[in-house]
């Protein structure tokens, strides 16, 4: 199975790299850090792994730092082989051109999630040291969710690198996947609907709908939608239920289309 | 069958025509040499007959079926060694090639194909700390797995030193008596003297020439060069000598005449010379070498006549020009900047 091999192959490459190594550790030190300054002291709370999460490290350091790595991750992924000159050894060997993208989206998001599931061992350490009820399956769920925000932010990353034929188209790309979803897409959307109003307004939903779909568009608040909800204990329930699925879907939108977007691109060129 | 088939390909980037029109047929079980000068269009190519570069117009076949549809089955029956290719720095060498394996879906023995390339030593090392050589061996091993039916090589020996060069001869040999059709290319004709059936020479993305070696050189004329040191030669003892039968042409150089003629007709050249009262006080001869032959077809203009030539190796149509301002191909100095300049440890000649 080819996209096996490649996957195979492009994980082992991945979690060799010293970049991602030292992003990880970063990672883990700042949540571990995280974890100890906001440790509840006397009074166990019950919700203190929740509200740890939730509250400061899902806002803070998930949603800013996992991004980015899945970025710095998925970037080169197509263009740097292509620029080396390892996509000819690749391409040697039967494998198409789709085989290449999407083995890489598997190989390097398992990458990624390994990574984060490694960076969240060390915060785990310091919650169970710390004298506080340590919620063991919100703090898993939770590694669960930041490791797809990671995959996802890898598949829109290693899109973007097979549309690009040089690295540093690739890494302007990369740049602006992250400036786009994690710092500015709120400020982004909230103009574009500002401006479309007329058009937003000859539409069968209201404004606030327009604003909800576009918020859970984004995966970084998709991610923290699920996340949060999870760890309220209300995922796929509750009220905001058709928002979650609607985040869900955005999540598997953004896993899918980009590479297949990049694909598109990357199969017609001359390598 | 035919393992290689081009019917009218043509690759423009821009505005470079990189390959114009090219027919090329490579039968099963052959081994085609296909040479050209750097930026002749080899590459290009053979990046086509793997599906890395599309032809502007034109069809490629390979192993029967169309690169454009059928690559991946074509290329499960195919090993190739790309030029211009890097490795996995963070992989070890039988990483690379346990890789190659699984892709394939091939059973080889990684360690077996490492040792037959001679990097047995070095499979647990990363490859990044491979010098140039050793990544031509490894991509080597990569090309030999599961027993291809072709082989795909393109510039093999580039960076290997000579031994490294006579190793990779003899296993496109052994391949080849394996019943594997081997085309590989290069800009050194000495390397393919040895192991090629046949050879192709590119020049300016046109296929100028096609034919055993021996044909070429028969072709370009089986001829030696004769040097004559005559001061006092004059015109009549040209002419003279110019009659002769054997004898395609005579250049005066200064005080020396250059003749280009059969070998059987050096003594009739100086005997000729002799009677027409011309002290002849040194003459020396040089055979057209291999490298001659080569620049003849890529750099002279033995190409243009290539097309009376190559239909008849037997006719006697004059290869190197009866004019004797005619420039000469045998008379090309082989250091001369062009395909003998790249990599000298790669020019090693086994004879």
């Amino acid at each position: 199975m080819s996209i096996a091999a490649i996957a195979r192959k492009d994980f082992q490459e991945t979690v060799q790299s010293r970049g991602m190594i030292a992003l990880v550790a970063l990672f883990s030190l700042l949540v571990a850090a995280f974890a100890y300054a906001v440790r509840p002291t006397g009074q166990s709370e019950q919700f203190a792994t929740e509200v740890l999460l939730s509250v400061f490290v899902g806002r803070f350091l998930v949603t800013t730092l996992v991004p980015l790595v899945g970025v710095v991750v998925g970037y080169n992924a197509v263009s740097g082989e292509r620029e080396s000159g390892s996509l000819k050894l690749l391409l040697s060997l039967p494998h198409s051109r789709a085989d290449v993208v999407f083995g890489k989206v598997v190989g390097r998001g398992a990458a990624l999630a390994l990574a984060v599931f490694a960076g969240f061992l060390l915060p785990a350490l310091v919650l169970i040291a710390a004298p506080v009820a340590f919620n063991a399956g919100a703090f898993l769920g939770y590694t669960v969710f930041a490791a797809a925000l990671g995959v996802v932010f890898v598949a829109i990353a290693v899109g973007c690198s097979a549309a690009s034929s040089t690295q540093r188209r690739a890494l302007i790309g990369g740049v602006a996947i992250y400036v786009l979803f994690v710092l500015l897409w709120g400020a982004i959307t909230g103009r574009l609907v500002g401006a479309a109003g007329p058009v937003v307004d000859a539409l069968p939903v209201s404004s606030t709908q327009v604003r909800v779909f576009l918020r859970v568009s984004n995966p970084t608040t998709a991610v923290e939608a699920l996340s949060n909800a999870f760890l309220g204990e209300q995922l796929f329930t509750g009220d905001s239920a058709n928002q979650q699925l609607s985040a869900a879907a955005m999540l598997v939108f953004w896993t899918l289309a980009p590479p297949l977007a990049g694909l598109l691109k990357f199969d017609t060129d001359d390598l | 069958m035919t393992a290689i088939e081009l019917r009218g390909v043509t690759k423009e980037f821009g505005d470079v025509t990189a390959v114009r029109d090219l027919d090329l047929t490579v039968e099963d079980g052959e081994v085609y040499g296909f040479l050209g000068p750097n930026g002749a269009g080899k590459s290009t190519t053979i990046d086509m007959l793997l599906d890395l570069v599309r032809p502007t117009a034109g069809t490629v076949r390979v192993l029967g079926a169309d690169v454009a549809t059928d690559g991946v089955a074509i290329r499960r029956r195919t090993g190739v060694l790309p030029d211009g290719f890097s490795v996995y720095d963070r992989l070890s060498g039988r990483k690379h090639v346990e890789f190659a394996v699984e892709s394939k879906d091939a059973a080889d023995d990684p360690d077996a194909l490492l040792a037959r390339v001679g990097l047995a030593d070095a499979a647990d090392r990363d490859a990044g700390e491979y010098s140039k050589g050793m990544r031509q061996r490894l991509a080597l091993a990569m090309a030999l797995v599961d027993d291809p039916d072709l082989l795909i090589l393109d510039e093999p020996s580039s960076g290997l030193d000579p031994a490294g060069a006579k190793e990779m001869r003899e296993i496109v040999r052994a391949e080849a008596e394996r019943g594997a059709t081997v085309f590989f290319s290069s800009h050194i004709l000495e390397q393919v003297d040895a192991v090629c059936d046949r050879v192709g020479i590119l020049r300016d993305g046109e296929l100028v020439a096609e034919d055993s070696v021996e044909g070429l050189r028969e072709a370009v004329g089986g001829e030696e060069t004769l040097e004559v040191a005559a001061a006092g030669a004059d015109g009549d003892a040209v002419a003279a000598v110019r009659a002769l039968a054997g004898v395609s042409g005579v250049t005066r150089d200064g005080d020396e005449l250059v003749v280009n003629c059969d070998s059987d007709a050096k003594t009739d050249v100086i005997a000729t010379l002799e009677e027409a009262g011309v002290s002849v006080a040194d003459f020396h001869t040089r055979e057209a070498s291999l490298e001659d032959l080569f620049l003849a077809y890529t750099e002279g203009d033995a190409a243009t006549r290539d097309a009376d030539t190559a239909a008849s190796t037997s006719t006697d149509v004059d290869p190197t020009g009866g004019d004797p301002t005619d420039v000469d191909p045998t008379d090309v100095d082989p250091t001369d900047a062009g395909p003998g300049d790249d990599d000298p440890a790669a020019e090693e000649v086994d004879r």
